[in-house]
């Protein structure tokens, strides 16, 4: 019966994903990839990773989805007349770049099958090393503690799409304002209930997050989802200036992070060796603050943002 | 029930592959939208049936945040409508039904 | 299989059917508000039984307050979204972008 599931949903993965690339209707696309979305959160479940099941969820439906919609909304407003140019060339790079995908994709597969699973070295040093730490999630510990300047470089990347989205953005190609909701009342009670349950919930998260499968990330990305769902609502508006506060938030989890590993550093500790439990939360509060600005920047795709409209 | 469970589990999948049928076909955009909306409570039940089948609590919270975001995609969809639709025609929206 | 099962086993079952009702609705029925109208009961009641269900097999008052919760946002989710998308069927006048297939009502 297992097998059967497994099946079904691999299956419907690789059918999902070719029917979100293939052409024909570009808002089919949008749908197959939001579902695609879905069945990669039942794949991450049955295998034994609710983490990933559950950043998954909290993107795809709360920031991707409306993403694409939105993006597909701009390009009919921006002209619907032009489709897309065709041309040998672009087909033959697409080809190369599809080719070298699918041998990397191969590569990895292969990988994967000779990988030591969880009995491995590494995976016992992990359960060896964990209790010490005082954390019972295992892939807190490892994003955390054991592995953190892979994370602290993470959350660095995400500030550096912040600015790469501000350089191609440019001032004065501001984003497009959103249309407001035509039915406030409806949308209105949906904000009153769901965004203080983003905030709880998000809370929640990070701090399940030390014990349990949750953590900075998922609960960065609920925080975000609140924050596009202000946006849709008209609550919140793209503005040209980025406030004081949001720029804190902006680089608290790069200059916390990265603060906490230097102080150890100078008190004769490695190079980012966490002092505590303490140090986890603190660390991993400021960088769902920063997760959850940077998203909901991306999303608006202005510098700042203000609860009044331009105009 | 460690037959049940995933036996409903496979046969909610089956569901949804039926399903996908209108999301391919739509005709019309809220069509593929609607079959979107169905797909996400199927998802929820799976979860919230694997947590119990395989003894993953956490999957339930993965469940929660599926439903309680799951609305965001929908105002989207009709923001992006009234955008373009405003965009063109300032005024279609007054007398808005069905030609 | 002591009596709690099998209500947890009737629960599910009744909670599958609805979802099949809900499917075969959605392909079957002719118009996007009909198919709106069947997928609404895969929605509400068909989620509600198997979270019914699932709690009775938990067994634990704190799950089945979870369960709860997951179906309590379902039908706020649901409610919106219907709403919204039935908003759009009705005043559906815009086509999608030329070179694609037609996506008009």
């Amino acid at each position: 019966m297992s097998l059967a599931i497994d099946l079904l949903i691999a299956t419907g993965l690789v059918v999902l994903a070719w029917q979100a690339l293939v052409g024909g209707s570009l808002f089919r696309g949008i749908v197959m990839f939001i579902v695609f979305g879905l069945t990669m959160a039942l794949a991450w479940a049955r295998l034994g990773s609710p983490d990933l099941a559950m950043a998954e969820a909290a993107i795809g439906a709360g920031v991707t989805g409306a993403l694409l919609m939105i993006a597909y909304w701009r390009l009919r407003a921006l002209g619907a007349n032009r489709p897309a140019p065709r041309s040998p060339l672009r087909a033959r790079v697409a080809l190369g770049v599809g080719l070298l995908s699918a041998v990397l994709v191969a590569m990895i597969g292969l990988a994967a099958v000779g990988a030591i699973g969880p009995g491995g070295e590494a995976g016992q040093a992990l359960a060896e090393a964990l209790p010490a730490t005082g954390l019972g999630n295992p892939i807190t510990g490892v994003l955390v503690i054991f592995r953190n300047l892979d994370t602290l470089l993470e959350v660095a990347v995400l500030l550096a799409a912040y600015v790469a989205s501000r350089a191609v953005m440019g001032d004065d190609k501001a984003a497009l304002p959103l249309p407001p909701a035509q039915d406030a009342p409806l949308v209105g009670a949906l904000v009153a209930v769901l965004a203080p349950l983003a905030v709880l919930v998000a809370i929640y998260l990070l701090k399940a997050g030390s014990q349990l499968p949750g953590g900075a990330f998922q609960a960065g990305a609920v925080l975000a989802a609140g924050g596009v769902l202000l946006m849709l609502a008209g609550r919140l508006h793209p503005a040209p200036l980025c406030g004081v506060g949001l720029r804190i938030a902006l680089v608290a989890g790069t200059v916390v992070f990265s603060g906490v590993g230097l102080i150890m550093l100078a008190l004769g500790q490695p190079l980012l060796a966490i002092p505590g439990t303490w140090a986890v939360y603190l660390i991993e509060t400021a960088m769902m603050i920063s997760i959850g600005a940077t998203l909901v920047l991306l999303f608006a795709g202005s510098a700042g943002l203000t609860g009044t409209p331009r105009r | 029930m460690t037959v049940l469970l995933p036996a409903v589990v496979v046969f909610l999948l089956l569901n949804l592959v039926a399903g996908l049928w209108r999301v391919y076909t739509g005709p019309s955009a809220a069509d593929r939208m609607l079959s979107a909306l169905l797909f996400g409570s199927t998802t929820v039940a799976i979860l919230l049936l694997l947590a119990q089948w395989q003894d993953s609590p956490a999957l339930r919270v993965a469940a929660l945040l599926f439903v309680m975001l799951a609305a965001i995609t929908s105002i989207a969809f009709v923001a992006m409508v009234q955008g373009g639709a405003a965009r063109r025609q300032p005024a279609t929206r007054a007398n808005g039904t069905k030609s | 299989m002591n009596a709690l099962e099998g209500l947890a086993a009737l629960l599910l079952v009744a909670g599958s059917s609805f979802f099949l009702a809900g499917t075969v609705g959605l392909l079957r029925f002719p118009d996007a508000l009909s198919r709106l109208h069947a997928l609404t009961k895969a929605d509400n009641v068909g989620l509600l039984l198997i979270c019914s269900g699932l709690g009775v097999l938990a067994g634990s008052l704190q799950t089945a307050g979870m369960l709860l919760l997951v179906w309590l946002l379902a039908m706020l989710a649901a409610t919106v979204s219907a709403h919204l998308i039935a908003g759009r069927a009705l005043a559906d006048d815009t086509p999608e972008l030329p070179g694609e297939q037609d996506d008009t009502p």
